[in-house]
């Protein structure tokens, strides 16, 4: 009898350190992405700090839409199972999509204050924010406000500018742009052209609408789209770009070589596709000075580029972090810390902000932490000659407006390339043709919508 | 599977002997198993969601039946929809034609040269497999590569014909209808043609070899030979590589999707990329999308019903020779 007792009790303290074990075991965070950026981020800086959280990380791909389909499957069938994630990433393509549903969660809701989040970039607060409600529901690590880059040399042989000050005083609205657009054409005998084509200039241009795509689920053309039009044909029908399209052989031609003057970019466009791009036997994985050595050797344009805020501020795209909705219902206090330090680290924290973009060179999501870079001198970047590219996209981050991000921007800028820009900026069409035919393009895909 | 196994009980009291009948079954098992769950179902629950008004992922779990609404929307001749619908079904048919097309032709030249005795050709493996080998590459694959090779302005296609005096200014190949259709029917044509053509290999050379000598002992010439025989006694198997080229090509996607995206306006649109913008793009109506499948799967069973009627005929005329014959 005592031999069994003492094997109950035995087998009852064993199960008590075994629950105790339990209570202390690391809490575990389902995370997915799209892109192995934030995993990076998580091996370098978050596991070390926090060795008590396990990060199960999962990457789908945007191609083809497969990370918001596998997103939205979840989120419909089993949006609280163990599979779903705890924390997922958002990309501006999508962001107000999810933000602006009830599938993310209230950042209050896992104990995110107001005053926790007065240091971030408004721009990216703002898209992170449901438009209807008003709640926080997505912050990023990240602002990604957009500038203008051109090429130092060609602007001096051609326009005889020296500094950038003298650059932004000629690209300083989109009329002054044209001008020089039509100059440097002229003066190089047509072997410079101003940009690549009309798709380069749309992702600034977009960001000077005083109204999204839909409003009170009303489609919404705004004027300042039939201005971006007119910049289009010029800009294709008079020769004044390469008429190539973003992201083509002619783009990244025009990044290597003497053919384009200016490119739209943001803060990743900088450091991940015109650098890695600048010669022509550059890759991403060289460090600065391999890059510089290899356009010395092989041909390049590293060193040569300059910086200007351009004619209007923009941001393009961003990655945010926002909560699954239904897994924060469903935490204990213990997992709602862990997802309100798991966002606050990676948004919020100076320490890690400051190591970050240290080490990258990013430009980060929290005005406490730009302002403390730039205090210290900013940072000058070889790649930009010396300059400092903190200080100009400072400037752009804090006038872009998110207020006219939509659930619908993907397909809708899409659509009215396909069918508006495109084929009327090349003369296939005409204007009234193309927006009618935008429009049907409109109501078959979105049947909720009023197209009028 | 019942009688078979109590026969096997029953019998080993007189001869011991192991029945391996249900093994088949077995072996079977897996193929109907994945057939029920990944095919079958998904085809019953596509009817049942054409019916219904199931237009986002939340909605597809709380459904309701509508009806025959989202077929009416695509039958109402004029609207956006529909438009958009018809003018994807009419371009995959004329992609499907002019892909289809000199593919047969193709196919059925380099067959008959291959199974010409006379002609004796060499390196025959050789041949076959250069000419296979576009099949095995992925479509996808494919789809970029064309991509880049036809891409506008600096590209291999359009720096190589400048080179050589074609043209003086780089053309636009995916921004003009005649071009863009035709690139993905030339792909579609030279992703097939080898597939076909051993099928049509396949078919001569299970026609009875005694008729070519006959043939070349009456003095036929080899066109003679290809018109009056091979074609006339191939002409099922021509049948079935319609049917299956026409299945295959009313759902083509992977290239058209992927390399032109539907551009020039439209004009590359397929049905299968209509059903999948519908159903995967921004909105999910995945309503619309399944009322497409649904019309798609009908145009499909009756252009087949009327293909495998004409092959039917042939049969019954070929019998009713032979009754003569007797």
């Amino acid at each position: 009898m005592k031999k069994i007792v003492a094997l109950v009790m035995a087998a009852m303290m064993l199960f008590g350190m075994m629950s105790f074990a339990g209570a202390e075991e690391a809490i575990t965070l389902n995370v997915w992405s799209f892109t192995n950026e934030l995993e990076g981020m998580i091996e370098k800086y978050y596991a070390p700090a926090h060795p008590n959280v396990k990060i199960n990380y999962t990457i789908y791909p945007t191609d083809g839409g497969e990370y918001t389909s596998k997103v939205d499957a979840i989120m419909a069938s089993a949006a609280a199972s163990d599979e779903a994630p705890d924390i997922f990433t958002l990309e501006a393509a999508f962001v107000k999509k999810y933000v602006n549903s009830a599938v993310t969660a209230d950042l209050a809701k896992v104990g995110i204050t107001e005053e926790e989040v007065a240091a971030a970039i408004p721009v990216m607060k703002q898209i992170g924010t449901n438009t209807a409600t008003g709640e926080l529901k997505g912050l990023s690590w990240q602002a990604t406000p957009g500038a203008l880059m051109y090429r130092a040399s060609l602007a001096e042989k051609y326009l005889g500018v020296t500094t950038p000050e003298e650059f932004q005083a000629k690209v300083a609205d989109w009329d002054l742009f044209m001008d020089t657009a039509a100059e440097i054409n002229e003066k190089s005998e047509g072997a410079v052209k101003m940009v690549v084509g009309a798709g380069d200039i749309w992702n600034a241009f977009n960001f000077g609408r005083s109204q999204g795509w839909v409003v009170d689920n009303k489609l919404v053309i705004d004027d300042v789209l039939y201005d971006y039009l007119d910049l289009a044909v010029e800009l294709e029908q008079d020769d004044l770009s390469n008429k190539g399209n973003a992201w083509s052989e002619v783009w990244f031609a025009g990044m290597k070589t003497d053919t384009t003057l200016c490119f739209f970019l943001p803060t990743w466009g900088l450091h991940y596709t015109l650098k890695p791009n600048c010669g022509l036997t550059t890759n991403d994985k060289m460090t600065d000075e391999e890059m510089k050595a290899a356009c010395e050797a092989d041909g390049g344009t590293y060193g040569d580029w300059r910086m200007v805020a351009g004619p209007v501020g923009y941001s393009w795209g961003g990655t945010w972090i926002g909560a699954n909705a239904a897994k924060v219902e469903a935490a204990d206090e213990a997992k709602k810390a862990a997802i309100k330090e798991f966002i606050l680290y990676f948004t919020m924290s100076e320490d890690f902000l400051y190591a970050y973009a240290k080490d990258s060179g990013d430009f980060v999501g929290s005005n406490a932490v730009v302002d403390k870079i730039l205090a210290e001198g900013g940072t000058p970047n070889p790649f930009l000659g010396g300059q400092d590219h903190y200080t100009i996209f400072a400037q752009a981050a804090n006038l872009a407006n998110g207020s006219i991000m939509t659930d619908y921007d993907e397909k809708m800028n899409s659509l009215w390339s396909d069918f508006v820009t495109t084929p009327y900026s090349k003369g296939e069409k005409d204007l009234d043709t193309a927006i009618a035919d935008f429009k049907a393009q409109v109501t078959a895909q979105f049947p909720e919508l009023v197209v009028e | 599977m019942q009688k078979v196994s109590t026969n096997a009980q029953a019998k080993p009291a007189k001869r011991k002997s192991i029945s391996y009948d249900k093994y088949g079954y077995f072996f079977v098992a897996p193929f109907f198993i994945v057939f029920l769950i990944f095919q079958l179902y998904p085809i019953f629950f596509t009817f049942r969601t054409s019916l219904t008004d199931a237009a986002t992922w939340a909605k597809v779990l709380d459904n309701k039946i509508i009806g025959f609404d989202n077929f009416a929307k695509l039958f109402n001749f004029g609207s956006e929809i529909s438009n958009l619908f018809w003018q994807s079904i009419g371009n995959t048919v004329i992609m499907w034609v002019f892909n289809f097309v000199p593919q047969i032709g193709m196919a059925l030249i380099l067959a008959s040269w291959f199974t010409d005795s006379r002609m004796r050709l060499r390196f025959q493996g050789g041949f076959k497999v250069l000419i296979f080998m576009p099949n095995i590459i992925t479509a996808a694959t494919i789809g970029i590569l064309f991509m880049s090779l036809f891409d506008f302005p600096v590209a291999p296609v359009n720096t190589m014909m400048q080179q050589f005096g074609l043209m003086n200014t780089p053309f636009e190949f995916f921004r003009n209808v005649t071009s863009a259709r035709g690139l993905v029917s030339f792909i579609q044509w030279w992703m097939w043609y080898g597939n076909t053509m051993i099928i049509m290999i396949a078919g001569i050379l299970g026609i009875n070899p005694a008729l070519f000598e006959a043939a070349l002992v009456d003095g036929c010439s080899s066109r003679q030979t290809f018109w009056k025989i091979t074609l006339p006694l191939i002409k099922p198997i021509l049948l079935y590589n319609l049917v299956t080229s026409l299945v295959g090509g009313l759902t083509m996607f992977d290239i058209p999707h992927l390399m032109t995206r539907g551009n020039p306006d439209n004009t590359t649109n397929t049905v299968a990329r209509f059903i999948y913008t519908q159903g995967f793009d921004s909105p999910n109506n995945f309503n619309m999308a399944s009322a497409a499948s649904v019309v798609l799967f009908f145009i499909i069973v009756i252009c087949s019903l009327i293909l495998s009627a004409i092959m039917k005929d042939r049969d019954k005329g070929a019998k009713k020779i032979k009754g003569v014959g007797k």
